[in-house]
């Protein structure tokens, strides 16, 4: 099972360079969200199913239906775009920044003897993801409930056509 | 080469993701673009907090902090492209420069 991993890491930073790197905005929507279905099959492997399934749906769905209609409630043409915000040119550095910084990272995991513990079995710990979220984490939904609520009012006077005092 | 497991591979992956949505964040002057190199970096931080509950066997616990998570970063992204489109409908386009224009 780790090969998949690895493909899906491989996929997902090459995903995340283009999202970064790429002109147009539809298609840098479109890199993200595969990024997402990547991590979510990370997630999936790596045995939290549940969280995998939220991360494809809404990170890889519904994020991008949003992103999407943004970019074409404001259709620009791409020569303008790349006139205005001088992307090609503010973005030539980050070949360099990423092969720097993994050159970096690499050495400090090679120098480290035993940078991280062994990853404990989490067989038997499977089947109680309801338990956890309903009976120990309940101020996390109480949160959640009211971030959703507050994000709902925000869109609502975001997009208010006209004041109605 | 004996150091390069899987544990280690994914935080320099995740790194190297930080990387490229804070390079994102800083050097563009799009709205949306800036959104997107902010939701890139979270793709990490999200796989940092699954690798952290697949390490010390807790994974049932790092799956509710990243529902929690996804939660808020999809919150975020709504209440910022509300952002964007008002400033596109009053300046044209979505440059963020022009936000330091506005007043009261």
């Amino acid at each position: 099972m780790e090969a998949i991993i690895y493909i899906c890491l491989g996929f997902m930073l090459i995903c995340s360079f283009l999202v970064v790197r790429i002109k147009s905005m539809l298609k840098s929507a479109v890199a993200l969200a595969a990024a997402s279905a990547a991590l979510g099959i990370i997630m999936y492997v790596l045995g939290s199913a549940w969280a995998a399934l939220i991360e494809i749906s809404v990170c890889s769905g519904l994020v991008t239906v949003i992103f999407i209609s943004a970019i074409s409630l404001s259709n620009t043409d791409k020569k303008e775009l790349q006139k205005l915000y001088e992307d090609k040119k503010r973005m030539a550095y980050l070949p360099v920044v990423l092969i720097i910084g993994g050159i970096i990272f690499i050495f400090v995991a090679l120098s480290t003897d035993s940078l991280l513990p062994q990853a404990v079995s989490v067989a038997q710990e499977i089947d109680n993801f309801r338990e956890v979220l309903w009976n120990n984490r309940q101020a996390d939904i109480w949160a959640q409930a009211i971030v959703i609520i507050a994000g709902a009012i925000a869109v609502t006077v975001l997009f208010k056509e006209k004041d109605t005092i | 080469m004996s150091n390069f497991n899987l544990e280690i591979i994914i935080l320099v992956v995740g790194f190297l993701m930080i990387i490229a949505g804070v390079y994102c964040l800083i050097r563009t002057y799009h709205l949306l673009k800036i959104l997107i190199g902010i939701e890139v970096a979270m793709k990490a931080v999200t796989m940092f907090i699954i690798l952290a509950g697949h390490i010390n066997g807790k994974i049932n616990l790092a799956q509710t902090f990243v529902i929690t998570m996804i939660v808020t970063e999809v919150v975020v992204a709504v209440v910022a492209a509300g952002l964007a489109i008002n400033l596109y409908r009053k300046y044209g386009n979505m440059d963020v420069r022009n936000l330091r224009k506005l007043k009261g």
